[in-house]
């Protein structure tokens, strides 16, 4: 079982979990963005590149059942894969919370950087006064779902904690 | 020394991906790659279809209960309201009985459409928004069901949004209450035109265009006018909402109006797809 055959089925996982699990799961009118979480739980297992490919990939299919231009979250994930990756390899020796903390300040901010690109291309509609209640659910569920997305891509890209920049136990 | 000459690899990368990015959305901009992108967006829909369709059959009284936690006492008092009001609804439902039997006959006299005579297609609603920003929702039923882009979408009490998107077997409806949204509504009782917008889930509609001097009460009913709201166009006369607040401010050119929808678009299981496209 080498990585290319487990990604696949965990990117089909995030996908049902994205648009079928947590829409149901609602606070204040807000579901959790599972796409977005598995791009910044990637790119702290495994780095600035693989961070940014997942980001693409995870943003086209979450982009197949938007009506925003497609391409609009492929574009913002894997800005924020990269950034995230190249975050967690200066960060070493690092404590349970600090994933945790990264997780929801990567959410918030690329939730942000979704709205702005999309305010670019003419999707003024994305920004609302629903906008604050989005960022802070959002980033409460990515904090939250991390830890289990983290083991769940270290199982998946076969990356032992010994060699990931974090310790997370 | 090897950590920046990854990170340098890694930059190739993200240019590569970002400019792959733009590609895809200023193509899907323009509409050139429109056919293409659709065909991979449709694919995408249909083929993960019956796998939603499982997590949603097991994870919607999950879902359920878990509103349903907070809001149990409300949906007992709900419960009683309701059953007083379907007493009242079901005597006006007599009375209306032959108001449109008599609408029919006369629009007929004259070789004119009406709304209530088009073809219905009943579809069931299989996924809540999936986006935090857009209020569409889903239905099990697509173009083999003959689903059109642009037919409206309605539920026995009024108005729901219309279909933006359509794959073989699922097709995407904007509600009413999206942002984007615009219909073009005329007020029942005194035939005043405007544009209601949606504001986002839950909220009221926003109505603009309406004239400083129109007779709008709080109450009145907003039905479609059949004029182009925006970009959306909707058959006339399909009711939309009531009237929740009419105000005139002095020296504005037009009225504050809200109006709240009449279907309860947060929580929808079917829906009707009138066939028409205007």
């Amino acid at each position: 079982m080498t990585p290319a055959v487990r990604v696949p089925p965990v990117l089909l996982l995030a996908v049902v979990l994205h648009t079928a699990v947590f829409p149901q799961l609602r606070l204040f009118g807000v579901a959790a963005d599972v796409m977005l979480l598995l791009t910044v739980a990637t790119a702290i297992v495994g780095g600035p590149e693989r961070g940014a490919l997942m980001g693409f990939a995870a943003g086209l299919l979450a982009d197949c059942f938007l009506q925003t231009p497609f391409g609009l979250s492929a574009l913002t994930y894997c800005m924020v894969g990269w950034f995230v990756g190249v975050f967690q390899t200066r960060v070493l020796h690092a404590v349970w919370w600090i994933p945790v903390l990264t997780a929801a300040a990567a959410t918030a901010a690329g939730t942000v950087l979704f709205v702005g690109l999309g305010a670019v291309v003419g999707q003024d509609q994305l920004v609302s006064s629903h906008l604050p209640a989005i960022l802070g659910v959002t980033a409460l569920w990515s904090a939250v779902l991390v830890t289990l997305m983290v083991r769940l891509l270290r199982w998946a890209m076969m990356v032992d904690s010994a060699r990931a920049g974090l310790v997370l136990r | 020394m090897a950590l920046s000459r990854r990170n340098g690899r890694s930059r190739v990368t993200l240019l590569f991906l970002i400019l792959t990015s733009i590609t895809v959305l200023t193509l899907d901009f323009r509409g050139e790659g429109a056919g293409v992108i659709d065909r991979v967006r449709h694919t995408a829909t249909d083929a993960i279809a019956p796998v939603r369709d499982a997590a949603d059959s097991v994870f919607s009284p999950v879902g359920s209960a878990f509103s349903g936690i907070t809001g149990y006492d409300h949906l007992k008092d709900e419960n009683a309201k309701l059953k007083s009001r379907i007493a009242d609804l079901q005597g006006a439902q007599t009375q209306n009985e032959d108001a449109v039997r008599e609408l029919r006959e006369l629009l007929a006299l004259d070789h004119l459409d009406w709304v209530g005579n088009a073809k219905q297609v009943a579809a069931r609603v299989v996924s809540a928004p999936v986006s935090n920003f857009e209020q569409t929702i889903e239905l099990d039923k697509g173009s083999h069901d003959g689903i059109k882009v642009d037919m409206p979408v309605v539920t026995g009490a009024g108005l729901v949004g219309r279909v933006v998107d359509v794959s073989g077997s699922r097709s995407t409806v904007r509600l009413i209450t999206d942002p984007s949204a615009s219909v073009g509504v005329r007020m029942a009782r005194s035939s005043a035109t405007g544009i209601a917008t949606g504001d986002g889930a839950g909220r009221r509609l926003t109505v603009g265009f309406i004239d400083v001097n129109a007779d709008v009460r709080v109450g009145d009913l907003a039905v479609t006018s059949g004029l182009s709201g925006g970009s959306d166009i909707y058959p006339a006369s399909i009711p939309v909402g009531r009237v929740t607040r009419a105000d005139r401010q002095p020296g504005e050119l037009q009225q504050r109006v809200e109006v709240k929808p009449l279907a309860d678009v947060a929580h929808l299981r079917f829906v009707k797809v009138l066939q028409v496209t205007p």
